[in-house]
Formats: C-alpha cells, structure tokens, sequence
C-alpha cells in the first residue's frame, strides 16, 4: 500500500483540537517551543528549531483603545472588531486571525486581574519588541485555572504570560460521555473523486493527574469517502475525548475543505474548467482532449462555439447518488499577430467577413 | 522499518447519512439544549418531529447549529438575533454564488 500523504489541514475557525500537518509544528509557536517561564503551564515539548524571539503585543493597540479605558469601553471595542473580524461573518483572508488576536486581547483586559498584570508588565515595551517575562514576572498575581483565551489557542505571548488555557469543561467523577471534537481537513480534489487515506495530527490539551494542561499529539489514519463534497463534515465514531468512568469516549468530527486547484473550480458537485480554443476550433468544430479530475476526456466542439459557452459532461463531477456533472467553458483564444505571415492572415480574415461585432449605436 | 500502515478508520458523511437527536446535536455543536432549543423556536433549525424528544435534525444542522453557538457565544447575540444574522449570511452568501 502507498504510504498515505499527510493530510494539509487548515485553520480551525474554532478549534477545540488543533489539526496541523506533521512537520509543521516548529512554525506553531504556542505548542512546540519552550515557554519563557517555568512550571506552570505544563510539560514542555522540544523545539524542532530555534524558535523566534517573542514579540510584544499591545492589546490596547490591537482594540484600538487608549491605556485608561473604561471596562465597558473595553467590552464596547471588542464586541464591535469580533462583529467585524467574526470569521463566520467575514470573509477577509485575515479575519480569523485579527480575531483569534482581538479575543486574546479582551481575554485578558476584560479581567481586572489580569489587565492589572499586563499593564505593569506593559511599561516596559512597546508593541512589536522582542519580548522576555521578566524573572519575577506574576509574583503576586495567581491566575487560576491558568490562562483563557478566547476561545481558541492562545498565541506564545499570551501563554508566557497566563499560561496555557486549560481542557475546557468540568471533570465529572461518574460515568460521562468524552466530548465530541472538531477538526478541519483540507484536501484535494482529486482525493474526493477517488477517495484516499489521509493521516490527520490532532492536537489536544489534555491535564496530567497533577493538573496542568500539556499538549498531546494523535496522529490518526482516515479514510476520504468517494464523492464527499467540501464544508461536508466527516464524523469519527468514538474519536473524540474519552469518557470518564466507563463513559463512552466522543466522536470526533472532520470539516472538509478542498485545497484551490489550478485547473478546476467546484461549486456543490459540479466541477468547471475552461477549456482554450484557437478561433479556428471554436468556428468549425474540433475534438479536443479535455482535463477532468478522473482524467483526460475526448470532447466533441460543436462549430460556431463562441467564448463563454458552456459544455455540460453530464455525471463527470464529483461521484454521488446523484453525482455531479462538469461544466466545460470554452475560451477562444487569439494567436498573436506578430509576424508578416498572421498579419496577412487575419488581413484576409477581415476581407472575408463582412462582420463587425459591434451594435450600431455603440459605434 | 516500519510496519504495515494501520487501517484507516472510515466516517460517515455527516449531511448524507447522519440524522441527530436533541442530545446528540447538544454535543455536536457544542451548545446546551436550552439555546438549541431556543434557536429552533426562532427557526434558525427545523427538526421533523413534535417535541423535542422526538426532534430528528438532518446532517445539514450542524454547520448551521455551531454557527448559531459561535455567533451566540462569541458575539453576545440572543437567538432572534442568531436567527436573523444567519439568514443574512445565507442571503450574502446566495448573492455571491452569482
């Protein structure tokens, strides 16, 4: 059997586990590398590179607020960026991440406590610098239950701060079911047409017997079905978090997503291509060889196609009962007039046509 | 040298083969039942089904429920507001696919 390629997982919008590819972990600050300060926030786990030196983050900045903001101004700000950076809502590129950023900032100035904290470490530096917690940093303050993002992971800094967030929901001592889990899986299209098998690396906090929250990474093998279109969701049976007790664990659910595909565009179970044709092809008809995700395809072009037109294959999009059909858009493309030869040829092209493909009133 | 790949563990397509219960969609998305079933009242969900212990969801509830739970939890949105910011991003959404 051919080894299984990592699957290329995205973001998670709201993560409770967190999927990452293998290989990947050094570039995700908040798990892989050594936290500036000891204990507390648990188990460290080894860099696999050097990490980069932690930055600054001025959550004031980043709400917009001035230092001596009220709490309700604190809470008027953020509820106004989540709105605008909500990734549900927005569709900017950046959104998720300005409001994983936004969120981690009203976690911690919406806490007098904290906020306290962070201000008096705060008088040090500015946004952007490189940043080490001072060696007596949090004396005098104790977060308890360690830190609490919004949400979501928490960046470096905000761990080195409050440490890391704990594994949400209470430990119940009798038999309860392990919560359910979501994860976001990316793959190719060309894996929804065939299936395939994917590894997925979850991460998940998990609290040790003494307490505190480490990180444990799964690696699990999965099974793509035939035909499974992207936003659809995947559900693991029994892989989520265990049950207490003899509690059953929970399931573990897999958003799909597809990676963009520089030849094909899906839209539900329809796929597209366009399909580049010479004047020549479009005007007289042609048989063509065309791309689909399953293969070459020979297609018949009916004469007098004209740019735009659509094809239909019926069935040739994604398997399903029904499957999806592929849409062929036909592009006529101009060759380049640069020499004497296609000069002369498209002289007599005008010479034969009466044609003018302008309406009178345009003219 | 490592040994033969383990199996793959297979799922079930969510919206194709699963139908939820209350309790099961509770978990799923991640909300207590009280605001399921306050986002159900407000039509944000439509289960077949007389009473919610007979409710049955369909597959597709749950992208729309964790909405709803993300919009309510992270926003401070009540559930007639979960209802009509859905239905606005569905209209977005539909207007955009054109």
């Amino acid at each position: 059997m051919v080894p299984a390629a990592p699957a290329r997982v995205g973001s998670v919008p709201h993560p409770s586990p967190l999927a990452t590819p293998p290989g990947r972990l050094a570039s995700l600050g908040p798990v892989a590398q050594p936290l500036g300060r000891r204990g507390r926030t648990g188990r460290r786990q080894p860099a696999r590179s050097p990490p980069p030196p932690m930055k600054f983050k001025d959550y004031y900045e980043v709400l917009g607020l001035a230092r001596d903001a009220t709490q309700d101004e604190v809470r008027h700000a953020y509820r106004k960026l989540a709105r605008k950076f909500h990734p549900d809502v927005s569709k900017a590129s950046d959104a998720e991440a300005r409001f994983k950023e936004v969120g981690e900032a009203y976690a911690v100035l919406k806490d007098t406590e904290k906020r306290a904290a962070y201000d008096q470490v705060g008088r040090h530096w500015k946004s952007g610098q490189d940043f080490q917690p001072p060696p007596d940093w949090d004396a005098g303050f104790e977060f308890a239950g360690g830190g609490e993002a919004a949400d979501g992971d928490a960046s470096e800094f905000f761990e080195a701060l409050f440490g890391r967030r704990g594994a949400a929901g209470p430990r119940a001592s009798s038999r309860t079911r392990g919560r359910d889990h979501h994860a976001k899986v990316r793959i190719d299209l060309e894996d929804a047409f065939r299936g395939a098998r994917r590894g997925v690396t979850l991460r998940l906090p998990t609290v040790d017997a003494r307490g505190r929250v480490a990180m444990t990474e799964r690696t699990l093998e999965v099974a793509i079905p035939k035909g499974i279109r992207e936003g659809q969701h995947l559900r693991l049976a029994g892989q989520g978090d265990p049950g207490s007790g003899d509690g059953p664990p929970g399931d573990l659910y897999l958003e799909i997503a597809f990676n963009p595909h520089p030849r094909f565009r899906v839209e539900g179970r329809d796929v597209f291509v366009n399909l580049p044709l010479a004047p020549w092809e479009a005007a007289l008809g042609a048989s063509v060889t065309v791309p689909t995700p399953d293969g070459p395809v020979a297609l018949t072009i009916p004469p007098d196609s004209s740019s735009g037109r659509r094809l239909r294959l019926k069935g040739r999009g994604l398997p399903g009962t029904p499957p999806g059909d592929l849409y062929v858009v036909l592009e006529v493309v101009l060759p380049p007039a640069g020499t004497a030869k296609a000069q002369a040829a498209y002289r007599a092209m005008a010479e034969a046509f009466e044609f003018n493909p302008r309406t009178p009133d345009e003219e | 040298m490592r040994q033969a790949a383990p199996p793959a563990i297979a799922g079930t397509i969510v919206e194709v083969e699963v139908h939820f219960t209350l309790v099961e969609l509770c978990r799923a998305c991640e909300a207590d039942e009280e605001s399921v079933v306050a986002w159900v009242l407000e039509g944000v969900l439509e289960p077949a089904g007389d009473s919610p212990g007979d409710w049955r969801f369909r597959g597709e509830c749950l992208r729309r429920a964790r909405m709803a739970r993300r919009l309510a939890q992270d926003l401070g949105i009540n559930p007639p507001g979960v209802a009509l910011a859905l239905d606005l991003l569905d209209e977005i959404a539909r207007l955009r696919a054109r």
